[in-house]
């Protein structure tokens, strides 16, 4: 149905960073057999690289040349390579740095997407606290010599095949919804046609093409080139299909106004075999067509709102004309404002639970041989 | 601009590095730094997704993913501090008592690599002789 199935049947956007990075943490995982690290980094590599290819080529998105885009490779590429190293490091406190490391980069993206109080937070409760107290513990319970803990694995291959499976899963799951090439071709060519001050010579049947006054030919059979056009118009309509309410009182979902227009004029420009070659008829389907898919497109991915799903206001500014909503560029007062508002029981809620976590951990860690414990 | 997709597809990636952590590894203390990779996995997705649909109820759950996981660490903690009291060791594998009846014991058949003994810490020579002290300025 995509465009991406039919020049890529293997998908392997998907497949090469899944198998080079199964392949590289299966094998740079602790194994009491001693295994050169070089492969298992050379695949590691091939693996960063085949998820910046997916996040280029794989999702659809044309990526702009921005700093924007620079920075989200690089903090996520960071993250990605130091999730790597930690979970095959053999040493605990390296693996605790190259934790603390990828908490640094996951708040960079949190920074690109607009949140600079969780950053700070982020940065402060895990780096500042919760890393520190890793390392006290590391330093507590250190241990001469080679132990089981951290040079063996427990089922190396199971694990790392599961993992990549549902990576693999998710992976062609995002690529699925999010991938709107076939509509945005649709899209294109519909538009194009619709500008053309002629109907494309490959577009007409051929005893139109040699007699264009003799216009009454019983239900022309399409070219191919049209039968295509009207088959990728069809598969773009089912892609971005959506329902809507008919009216307020009725919760019943039906077919959005849009399909309905593009849908008639698909069956007309079908119907009449392209056979008006400089008639409107033509143009004004292929505007029709071009025009609703790209308002569907924009009602499925979310930078237009339906009229009638109501949203919370609170730290949010809705746009007066569609188009992407802006979160409030006050964020601290924002989320202050969310916080007390909309998640006063949650807030309070958390707080008795860190209080009870406190005591607790207080409660196992504090006792003392000769207290009346063994 | 960098679109949902693609925040949502590295959140994706650090679930599953931190999935591989903490199925496969034996030491107690990277097994929970795995669980903590998870969670900044979703937190990603949460705040991708609270930019995309332009209100704050992402943020304010990722703060709620932290308080939780903040919690989580101390008790965490504090029980394998226990745990090492006990046994001696992190190796989750030492507490297989606690499996299901009927499931055999896990063993390690291949013998652990010798490894080279740390070399030891250097004794830097004394700089200097020691000055002879007098008597009448001892301090100075």
């Amino acid at each position: 149905m995509t465009l991406l199935a039919e020049t890529d049947p293997l998908n392997w956007t998907v497949l090469l960073p899944v198998l080079a990075g199964g392949l590289a943490v299966w094998y740079l995982l602790p194994s009491p057999k001693r295994r050169p690290t070089a492969y298992g980094a050379a695949a590691g590599l091939v693996a960063l690289a085949g998820l910046g290819a997916f996040l280029v080529r794989g999702l659809g998105d044309r990526v702009p040349q921005s700093v924007e885009a620079g920075l989200f490779f690089g903090f996520s590429g960071l993250a990605v390579a130091f999730a790597g190293l930690m979970i095959t490091a053999r040493n605990p406190a390296r693996s605790a740095l190259a934790f603390a490391v990828v908490v640094l980069s996951v708040c960079g993206l949190f920074l690109l997407l607009a949140a600079p109080f969780l950053t700070a937070a982020t940065i402060v409760i895990y780096a500042g606290a919760i890393i520190v107290t890793f390392l006290f513990v590391i330093m507590l319970s250190q241990q001469e010599g080679p132990s089981n803990a951290n040079l063996r694995s427990r089922e190396p291959e199971l694990a790392t095949a599961a993992a990549f499976v549902l990576l693999a899963t998710l992976l062609v799951g995002l690529q699925r919804v999010y991938d709107w090439r076939s509509v945005d071709d649709a899209i294109d060519r519909a538009d194009a046609l619709a500008k053309a001050d002629r109907v494309p010579a490959e577009y007409l049947p051929p005893r139109v093409k040699a007699d264009p006054d003799h216009m009454n030919v019983e239900s022309p059979a399409l070219t191919p080139a049209a039968g295509a056009f009207v088959r990728d118009q069809r598969a773009a309509l089912a892609r971005a299909r959506v329902g809507a309410r008919r009216s307020a009182d009725d919760p019943r979902l039906t077919d959005h106004p849009a399909v309905q227009t593009v849908a008639n004029a698909i069956v007309y420009l079908e119907l009449s075999g392209f056979k008006d070659p400089d008639g409107d008829g033509v143009r004004d389907s292929c505007r029709a067509v071009a025009d609703g898919l790209w308002e569907l497109k924009a009602l499925r991915d979310g930078t237009a709102h339906f009229a009638d799903v109501p949203l919370s206001d609170h730290g949010q500014v809705r746009p007066v004309g569609g188009g992407p909503s802006k979160l409030p560029a006050a964020n601290v007062s924002a989320i202050g404002r969310t916080l007390f508002t909309d998640h006063l029981l949650a807030v309070e809620l958390a707080g008795t639970l860190l209080l009870v976590a406190t005591v607790g951990a207080i409660a196992i860690a504090g006792r003392r041989r000769g207290a009346g414990h063994p | 601009m960098i679109g949902v997709s693609h925040y949502l597809a590295v959140g994706a990636v650090l679930f599953c590095l931190g999935l591989v952590g903490f199925l496969t590894r034996r030491n107690l203390i990277v097994m929970f730094l795995s669980a903590e990779v998870m969670l900044q996995g979703v937190a990603l997705n949460f705040v991708a997704f609270s930019r995309h649909h332009g209100n704050l109820h992402g943020q304010v759950f990722t703060l709620f993913v932290i308080a939780v996981a903040a919690c989580e660490a101390g008790i965490a903690l504090a029980l394998f501090l226990m745990l090492y009291r006990r046994k001696r060791s992190l190796d989750v594998s030492r507490w297989q008592a606690l499996r299901e009846p009927g499931l055999a014991e896990s063993r390690d058949p291949d013998p652990l690599p010798p490894t080279t003994p740390e070399a030891p810490l250097p004794h830097l020579p004394r700089a200097g002789a020691e000055p002879a002290r007098s008597e009448e300025r001892p301090y100075a």
